[in-house]
């Protein structure tokens, strides 16, 4: 969705402000129930939200609505209202919400905003608080970018722990804890800096490595918790290979940026985690396991074309443990990821099947994180990711060699 | 009449010798010309081979969208030199065939470039049909792995055999040869495989089918059930 999806009312209303301190996008699918006529769910919340952040004078909003528009006689708060249509047979409703992050910040870039905040998790989970959150270290502290924290449980957010956040880490030398948000807060200046860089990629990619290669400041915020949209297990893949791909992409544009980062440090955080309610559930590892075995049988000819011959034979060695004793070792699934950028990047096979054939082996950590933290409480869980983070750490100079030397013999 | 067969026998013999020491000399010079061929296009592979790694070809072929692993070797490098080699022996071949008799040859020729079109459309349904069929075998073979299906090595294996089938079946029309009889001997073949699929799914093993979709339909479900796991 571009700008001129939005329509030419709202167009002449920002016009007519000659502009705006504020652009907050409140991008998650609202349902009938929470547009009612002429009013909005979405309008107390901010207004609550702006009571918060008294150096805001005016605010314009950018929501996701559906077919109702939003209509407010209160010229402070002048309201951009965007449709969303239901994504076509060609789009995901994650390429939708991509596409209405750049709208949010093309109109950002139009009235000259000081700062925009972008609102994806569900309304049952995002707050008021959350807008004032992200939007305080900007317009108050100088902050470029503000990235959330959230409350989770060990069971979530798993593909961020796994890949995202430590190889964004490992990287850009930050150890940000949600590297693609989705809620973030963002200084003009950055938003400028996004669209410029990545005017068609996915910007939710290239937020934080954009923020990472220029001066900007970073910062995180804890947001509580944060309500997860059921899984559709059908479509992993199609997930992984949507938000992998962006982020492939990203390393290689980055690539003599990161080269030459060294370590990690820890960035400034605001509020404190909340409390967590009880994580009680026990998650049955045997299917994901027998993905990973049944991956182990077929596709080992086309993960043979980028991963080297010694990870494939520890997968093999993996493949044949008893369901209990299945570990994957850290530093494999770290190989793996860096070996499947890199595989990306040299387009040894169609990119595709590359970030679909990801599946299994992501199937795999899973199963053995799961193992592994059965009986875990939080500080273990977060030592063990945090030794995740290390090993990505440690390994990257493999990853900063084969990038440069591809062709070198490599056992 | 002994004497009359023996003389018929040696003249018989002294005409089939004489036209054999006829063709010795186009034959020498058809192998001479081979030889040359053969060492000219050792030569310009190794020169080709040379200037392609110096300017880093496969990589740029690679970058530029060429996926390497649909070359000889993985190397596009290799199936540029060995295209050009093998052209310079056709060329050579070409030569020493000329040495025989002047009308042979530019018969031949003529009749070689009526041909040619139908050979270079059979070799490019042949190469795409070939890519084509790895393709979708792949393709088939990741998403049915990522369904959890048992069969899925099965399935990229038919999807190549059909792809690569229908392939055949077209060069082999382009090129002219048994006519009727291929498209016929396709049809029988494709007809039969999509009957023996229907009789499989409709009627003989329907509840093998029934019992297989179920396990997968149960399997998804299972895994919907565990809604602690989010990935975002």
């Amino acid at each position: 969705m571009e700008l001129d999806a939005i329509a030419e009312p709202e167009l002449e209303r920002i016009a007519k402000l000659g502009g705006a301190d504020l652009v907050v996008g409140v991008l998650y699918p609202q349902r009938a129930e929470e547009t009612n006529g002429t009013g909005n769910a979405v309008l107390p919340m901010i207004r609550e939200a702006l009571a918060e952040l008294p150096k805001v004078a005016r605010t314009v909003v950018v929501c996701n609505n559906g077919a109702v528009p939003i209509t407010t006689d209160d010229e402070s708060l002048p309201v951009v209202s965007c449709s969303f249509a239901p994504p076509g047979p060609t789009e995901s409703p994650q390429q939708r919400v991509f596409s209405a992050y750049r709208t949010v910040l093309k109109t950002g870039g139009q009235i000259g905003a000081r700062g925009c905040a972008f609102i994806v998790s569900p309304s049952q989970s995002a707050t008021h608080h959350w807008i004032s959150r992200l939007l305080q270290p900007v317009l108050e502290l100088g902050f470029d970018l503000v990235a959330p924290r959230y409350t989770r449980h060990k069971m979530e957010g798993l593909l961020n722990r796994s890949i995202l956040a430590p190889l964004h880490r490992a990287l850009y030398g930050q150890q940000l804890h949600n590297p693609m948000g989705p809620d973030f807060g963002l200084s003009g200046k950055l938003a400028q800096r996004v669209l410029v860089q990545a005017p068609r990629s996915n910007p939710l990619a290239s937020m934080a490595s954009a923020a990472a290669s220029g001066a900007f400041q970073i910062c995180e915020t804890h947001l509580g918790a944060r309500i997860q949209e059921s899984t559709d297990w059908t479509n992993l893949s199609s997930l992984l290979a949507e938000v992998l791909g962006p982020v492939f992409l990203e390393i290689e544009k980055q690539a003599s940026l990161w080269q030459s980062l060294r370590g990690s440090r820890p960035l400034p955080a605001f509020g404190s985690s909340g409390p967590l309610s009880e994580d009680g559930q026990t998650v049955d590892t045997r299917p994901m396991i027998e993905s990973f075995h049944l991956g182990a049988q077929n596709l080992s000819d086309v993960w043979g074309l980028f991963l080297p011959p010694t990870t494939l034979l520890e997968l093999r060695k993996l493949s044949r443990l008893p369901a209990d004793q299945f570990r994957m070792p850290d530093e494999l699934w770290v190989r793996i990821v860096y070996d499947f950028a890199l595989g990306h990047r040299l387009r040894t096979v169609n990119r595709d099947h590359l970030l679909r054939s990801i599946t299994p082996l992501y199937l795999g950590w899973i199963a053995s994180y799961a193992l592994e933290m059965a009986a875990a409480g939080p500080l273990e869980v977060e030592s063990g990711l945090e030794r995740l983070s290390r090993a990505y750490e440690t390994n990257k100079a493999y990853l900063v060699s084969r990038w440069r030397w591809p062709d070198r013999f490599n056992p | 009449m002994w004497e009359q067969v023996r003389q018929a026998l040696s003249h018989s013999m002294i005409r089939m010798l004489s036209q054999l020491a006829s063709l010795l000399p186009g034959i020498i010079a058809l192998v001479a010309a081979l030889l040359v061929a053969a060492l000219f296009a050792w030569a310009l592979a190794i020169i080709l081979r040379r200037s392609l790694a110096g300017i880093d070809f496969d990589r740029r072929v690679v970058q530029a969208g060429f996926p390497a692993e649909w070359s000889p070797s993985k190397s596009p490098t290799l199936l540029v030199t060995r295209a050009v080699a093998w052209t310079v022996m056709l060329v050579g071949f070409l030569v020493g065939i000329s040495a025989f008799d002047l009308d042979l040859t530019s018969q031949l020729v003529a009749r070689l470039f009526n041909y040619l079109p139908n050979v270079l459309a059979a070799v490019v349904v042949l190469i795409a049909g070939g890519l084509i069929a790895r393709f979708l075998a792949r393709s088939v073979l990741i998403g049915a792995v990522n369904l959890n299906l048992q069969y899925a090595r099965l399935l990229s294996i038919g999807v190549k055999w059909l792809v690569t089938v229908l392939a055949v079946t077209i060069a082999i029309e382009h090129l002219g040869i048994g006519g009727g009889i291929i498209r016929l001997a396709f049809g029988i073949l494709f007809g039969g495989i999509v009957l023996a699929l229907a009789l499989a799914v409709g009627l003989g093993s329907k509840e093998l089918v029934s019992r297989s979709l179920d396990r997968e339909a149960n399997k998804a479900s299972t895994q919907n059930v565990q809604e602690p796991i989010g990935h975002l």
